[in-house]
């Protein structure tokens, strides 16, 4: 999940660093950070940071390590949950196949990311390798995406291994 | 407890051994013996109301390659030969037609006779009409060998986690594919793997079966029947196999950190056997020949067990399970 946290911390040095260490600490990964030092309350600076994290579980010991160093959320929002999956082609297909599947299905699905690898010919084998992972926010976007690549590989006899 | 035994290969074998190492806990434990009172092969039988000495019966198999001296062309008329409890089915499986396995099952409930089997064609063709047929003779018909081999899977849904909804069961089902696909997880060809496994009696001559995910898709369909409750047949089953697995996708994978498994998937809407990629560390991300599944239930969470999925004792184990259980079931019911 991706979360937007604001926090309050004392206006010391090494307050920033502090602040982000624990985000790491619980594996998370941290996406952007806004250190906002005109934003003073009682002598302590905001800080803005967005991060992703696996599960609650993560955030809410994320959220007692904050505590436990007196640094002070004062909000935490446009949280949500994003679903990761990755699809696999072998086949007979050139670069332009794989990025025309990619385009199409962008238009019918949101992904929040998507990474695209894939082998090139050898000398033994005409056949060829993909590898498509994609992020979205809804389970149901990864359902359609497993639909959607499962035909068109069904259409050009093309070999597809989802993940699980 | 008289018990009739069709096949006498690998596990007919084993069973065998296993029913004579375990005397004791079956007059320990319900009063009375296990006796083999009839036996056949593909070729002959024998029978004795009085029992047969098991390890005679293996050693005289081993010696002559015949489990008996006289021969037959009907089998289910050497079934009539001899009074029994109990019949262990596990000749050798036809995908087909269920071939003789199907027709002694069939047999054995229609005469009211209890069945155990591990035969995965009779089942996988015929679970339904098998099913009601033992409840119209008031027979008890197990088959727990038929999954996963010694891996307990259909007993541990049915009576462990009797209670709990299961959502989907994942598994890898067919240990020569996974020894295939580990070892080309360490760069060994598809074609080398398929060979070493050959060779060291993990895959047949004839490896269809397996590598076409065939083998893996009547365990699915009997887990669909037997713990979903659904009425399904081999048709019905989505399958790809791993013959176009290449040394590339396995390459890919791994720079991903993950492996590539035969994967079957059963649930309420779900019935498939693929490749699936798994991430390293994962409960299936399992490596050789063994077999392993991912039980998810809505109390208890995933539940995931392994084992070994074939072998003379593995698989004579789940039969001895079975019929453990139904002598259980007997003595509350005497």
């Amino acid at each position: 999940m991706i979360v937007n946290a604001e926090l309050y911390v004392k206006d010391l040095p090494g307050q920033l660093v502090g602040s982000l260490e624990p985000i790491s600490l619980v594996d998370g990964n941290i996406m952007g950070v806004v250190h906002n030092r005109e934003q003073i309350v009682n002598h302590r600076i905001c800080i803005n940071v967005t991060f992703e994290v696996d599960d609650s579980a993560q955030l809410e010991k994320l959220k007692e390590i904050w505590k436990s160093k007196d640094m002070i959320i004062s909000r935490m929002g446009s949280v949500y949950q994003t679903y990761t999956m990755e699809y696999m082609l072998i086949g007979e297909f050139d670069a332009n196949y794989l990025e025309g599947l990619i385009n199409e299905a962008s238009e019918m699905i949101t992904m929040d990311s998507m990474d695209m690898r894939y082998s090139s010919k050898t000398t033994t084998s005409s056949k060829r390798t993909g590898m498509i992972a994609v992020k979205t926010r809804s389970e149901e976007d990864l359902d359609r995406m497993d639909r959607f690549l499962s035909e068109k590989c069904k259409q050009s006899n093309i070999t597809y291994v989802r993940g699980v | 407890m008289r018990v009739f035994i069709c096949g006498f290969g690998t596990v007919g074998q084993g069973f065998a051994e296993v029913v004579a190492r375990r005397q004791k806990y079956f007059l320990d434990k319900f009063g009375q013996n296990v006796t083999i009172v009839g036996v056949m092969d593909s070729k002959s039988y024998a029978v004795d109301p009085n029992g047969m000495d098991p390890l005679d019966l293996v050693s005289r198999k081993q010696s002559t390659r015949r489990v008996g001296d006289e021969s037959y062309t009907v089998s289910t008329e050497v079934l009539d030969k001899v009074d029994y409890d109990v019949l262990v089915e596990v000749s050798p499986t036809d995908v087909k037609t269920g071939g003789v396995g199907l027709i002694n099952i069939r047999h054995a409930l229609s005469n009211g006779k209890d069945v155990i089997t591990v035969n995965k064609g009779p089942l996988a063709l015929k679970f339904r009409e098998l099913i009601d047929l033992a409840k119209a003779n008031r027979c008890k018909f197990r088959f727990e060998g038929s999954v996963g081999g010694a891996m307990p899977i259909i007993n541990l849904c049915r009576e462990s986690l009797a209670g709990e909804d299961i959502k989907s069961i994942r598994g890898i089902f067919n240990g020569t594919c996974n020894f295939i696909l580990s070892k080309m997880d360490k760069g060994q060809p598809f074609e080398q793997a398929l060979k070493e496994a050959q060779q060291m009696g993990y895959a047949e001559t004839d490896p269809t079966n397996d590598i076409e995910g065939y083998d893996s898709a009547c365990k699915v369909v009997i887990l669909a029947n037997s713990i979903f409750g659904r009425d399904v047949t081999f048709d019905d089953v989505q399958i790809t196999g791993i013959i176009s697995i290449t040394e590339e996708a396995i390459a890919l994978a791994a720079s991903r950190n993950m492996v590539i498994r035969l994967i079957g998937e059963v649930s309420e809407t779900k019935l498939e056997v693929s490749p699936r990629l798994i991430p390293k560390g994962h409960p299936l991300s399992i490596s050789g020949t063994l077999n392993t599944a991912q039980i998810l239930t809505d109390l208890a969470g995933p539940v995931t067990v392994s084992g070994r999925g074939a072998g003379r004792l593995e698989t004579a184990s789940a039969v001895l399970s079975d019929l453990i259980a139904i002598m259980d079931e007997r003595k509350r019911e005497a």
